[in-house]
């Protein structure tokens, strides 16, 4: 510091499981750089004040995530969604699927306390966002770049190109097999291995700290910039093209296995990107040079 | 009817504290978990392989618990052993949680009521003590820290790990990584118990403070883990949780498929959170827990700590505000543990064992940073047909609502409401360290 007052930001947790703010916590670099202001897990205030940027987490599952949302957005020079929840509803969002709502809601009523909302509902479905930052949750070194401005922050496209293991062409599965096997390769593409890793499709900046020590993609950071403003199609054939070149899998057993529900966690909000009608919230597109 | 409502901050999660007042006599004081998710429904139907990876968002907090509760349960119902080495990577897994949290606990939630500061990222009364608290901060977040890597290190990406799967981990530690590892710690242990024993201290003048430890009664105790060496992970088919009475006796011994046997689980309508209890009486799990069963740890700085507490507070010892205290002498525990078993071979033998799945019903039982954790799942056709995370935030609520009667009633007279309340309120709270995002799910 040289004697300038730091930039200040708060941090606004909504309905979400609190790991972006860890994963924040990580990053402490920012202790010496910029100030935290407001963040109830580690401050005690009441209110969020004037700040230079609101980092808000957790998608709005209830009237007072709506409330303390539209408040706080008025105190922020600029507010940047943080995580899959406050950009796609994140894990909550699997509660949105019909039946299960239904049973959800009727069982989980009470009197005294925040009411629930229909649905798992992302930020921007409410207020605008200026900068997304996808990741479940994104690493320190993102936040860094977040809070920093910073332009010359380079992540690679995809979180293939960032992972390094070696692609094969002669170690075809036929099927797949997932953690049946036991141990994991390593440095072989986990594809290869008969695993579902769509980390061709998924956006880079996490340095692929989930496949380098063995496990598939389950593609948190949403996609990368060249699928980011296109149809579902897009990516599924592409994601599918790279099966067919590294392995013997059948079209029919990919096909299902993409929309099993872990995928469903993060894949299916990639097409959330390009539409503005998603199930009616009328939400705003999010062009690439929104996203980090 | 005057009520009182008092948010809460430096815990995890939405909760509140209200309390109803009627003609100077405090007629109840509710703990109210205010948020869900709806992870119990919304995981029915997935397939039950897929649960290591979706429960871990339960909490970002408590996700390494979670993420090896899944993978036990999955084992338990596939009747699977994981080898030798896969059971030890998942220790150290859950020892870089244990650091991670209980650093988190003692110093950037409750550390700042015994400095008198809203947060240790927030300056302190007076110029001269800025520098104090910048250079707390970053020391905390250097203990902390080393939580955090050892996570990564094992268990793969930082919050919401991946290596636990069923049969094992997907791989071990090189001795590079697990050298460099070792180093980082052993800089970390005397910061830590540095910071710890300024903690202590501080803690003294806090009793004086407010009269004693936190005032309220004895309780039950539950936990998962023995009373020599904590093993966090609990070897499967060998699981078993203990409650120890008021006086100190072990007074029951059950497995985790039993617990429905052995306790009354209730819900209220003022909190998402529900509540047990064991044989109608209020019972209390967390650190205070484990430390109340412990004869010894069986590392040194650790065990010192632990003769102080025992010979200062006796065993058991009851005072809520000494479950702040106990997370720092797991704090050192979790740290020197961790280093005995980085100078093992890590990377020797195989660490996961190849499975078949099957349907039917399993148990995962781990000792998490709050306590025992119980993931209970039934499979049929591959797919979760119910799953149950009994969560151990819930052991602690009824524990929680009676202390803070307690404090409502000592700063509530007919004549007047004494504001050092909401003091007393945050640190009755956090003393108990309860994970809303968890005990909602």
């Amino acid at each position: 510091m040289d004697g300038r007052t730091p930039e200040q930001f708060a941090v606004l947790q909504l309905s979400g499981c609190a790991g972006c703010e860890v994963a924040l916590l990580n990053a402490g670099d920012w202790l010496d750089e910029r100030e935290l202001v407001y963040m109830p897990l580690v401050i005690s205030a009441y209110d969020v004040p004037p700040v230079d940027t609101l980092l808000v987490s957790g998608g709005i599952r209830t009237d007072e995530d709506l409330h303390n949302l539209r408040r706080a957005v008025q105190q922020a020079g600029r507010v940047v969604a943080v995580g899959t929840c406050a950009i796609s509803g994140g894990v909550a969002s699997l509660g949105n699927r019909h039946e299960v709502r239904e049973m959800f809601l009727a069982q989980a009523e009470r009197r005294h306390v925040p009411r629930l909302l229909p649905k798992c509902r992302p930020i921007d479905s409410a207020v605008e966002v200026d900068l997304y930052l996808p990741g479940c949750p994104p690493t320190p070194e993102l936040f860094m770049a977040v809070l920093r401005e910073d332009s010359d922050f380079e992540a690679s496209r995809t979180v293939c190109q960032e992972c390094g293991r070696k692609k094969l062409r002669d170690m075809k599965p036929s099927h797949l097999v997932g953690f049946q096997s036991g141990e994991v390769l390593p440095d072989i593409c986990l594809i290869n291995q008969g695993y579902l890793c769509v980390g061709s499709s998924t956006r880079g900046g996490c340095r692929a700290l989930c496949t380098r020590p063995g496990h598939p993609c389950v593609g948190c950071r949403g996609p990368s910039d060249v699928f980011i403003e296109k149809e579902s199609e897009a990516w599924l054939s592409s994601i599918k093209r790279v099966f067919g070149g590294l392995t013997d899998i059948p079209e029919e057993e990919l096909d299902q296995a993409l929309r099993s529900p872990q995928l469903a966690l993060f894949l299916f909000q990639f097409s959330d990107y390009a539409r503005r009608d998603v199930e009616a919230e009328n939400r705003p597109l999010r062009p690439k040079e929104k996203v980090l | 009817m005057p009520t009182l409502t008092f948010p809460l901050s430096r815990i995890e999660g939405h909760a509140r504290v209200v309390i109803e007042v009627h003609g100077g006599e405090v007629v109840s004081a509710h703990f109210e978990a205010m948020e869900i998710r709806g992870f119990r429904y919304f995981v029915q139907g997935v397939p039950a392989e897929q649960m290591p990876v979706i429960v871990p968002r339960i909490c970002g907090v408590c996700s390494t618990a979670h993420h090896v509760a899944s993978v036990e349960a999955l084992e338990d119902a596939y009747n699977v052993t994981p080898p030798p080495l896969g059971h030890t990577i998942r220790e150290l897994l859950l020892l870089g949680q244990i650091i991670q949290n209980q650093a988190t606990s003692v110093f950037l939630f409750t550390m700042p009521d015994r400095l008198g500061t809203p947060s240790l990222f927030k300056a302190l009364e007076g110029a001269s003590s800025e520098q104090d608290r910048a250079v707390l901060a970053t020391r905390a977040l250097k203990v902390r820290k080393v939580g955090t890597d050892l996570i990564s290190l094992t268990g793969g990406q930082f919050i919401h790990p991946v290596k636990a799967t069923v049969g094992g981990v997907t791989s071990g530690v090189a001795p590079e990584p697990a050298s460099d590892m070792r180093q980082q710690i052993l800089d970390a242990l005397p910061v830590a118990c540095e910071l710890f024993d300024r903690y202590w201290e501080t803690s003294f003048a806090l009793r004086d403070r407010i009269g004693t430890w936190g005032d309220d009664g004895p309780a039950h105790y539950i936990t998962a883990t023995g009373d020599t060496r904590p093993n966090y992970d609990g070897q499967p088919g060998k699981d078993v949780i203990c409650v120890l009475s008021p006086e100190g006796v072990a007074c029951e011994s059950f497995a985790a498929r039993d617990f429905r046997d052995i306790l009354t689980f209730e819900e209220t309508d003022y909190s998402y959170a529900g509540r047990t209890s064991y044989d109608g009486e209020v019972m209390r799990a967390n650190s205070l827990a484990r430390i109340n069963m412990t004869r010894s740890l069986g590392t040194p700085r650790a065990d010192e700590y632990l003769s102080r507490f025992q010979e200062t507070f006796g065993q058991p010892a009851h005072a809520i505000l000494l479950f702040d205290l106990c997370r720092g002498i797991e704090l050192v525990y979790a740290l020197e543990r961790a280093m005995e078993i980085l100078e093992e071979p890590l990377d020797d033998e195989e660490t996961a064992v190849s499975h078949t799945p099957q349907d039917g019903e399993g148990f995962g039982l781990v000792e998490a940073p709050r306590g025992p954790l119980i993931h209970h799942y039934r499979i049929e056709d591959g797919l979760i047909a119910d799953a149950e995370f009994i969560i151990p935030t819930i052991h602690n609520n009824l524990a929680i609502e009676r202390a803070l009667r307690v404090a409502a009633r000592r700063y509530i007279t007919p004549e007047r409401i004494d504001m050092e309340l909401e003091r007393a309120v945050g640190r009755v709270v956090r003393a108990f360290d309860p994970c809303i995002a968890c005990a909602t799910h």
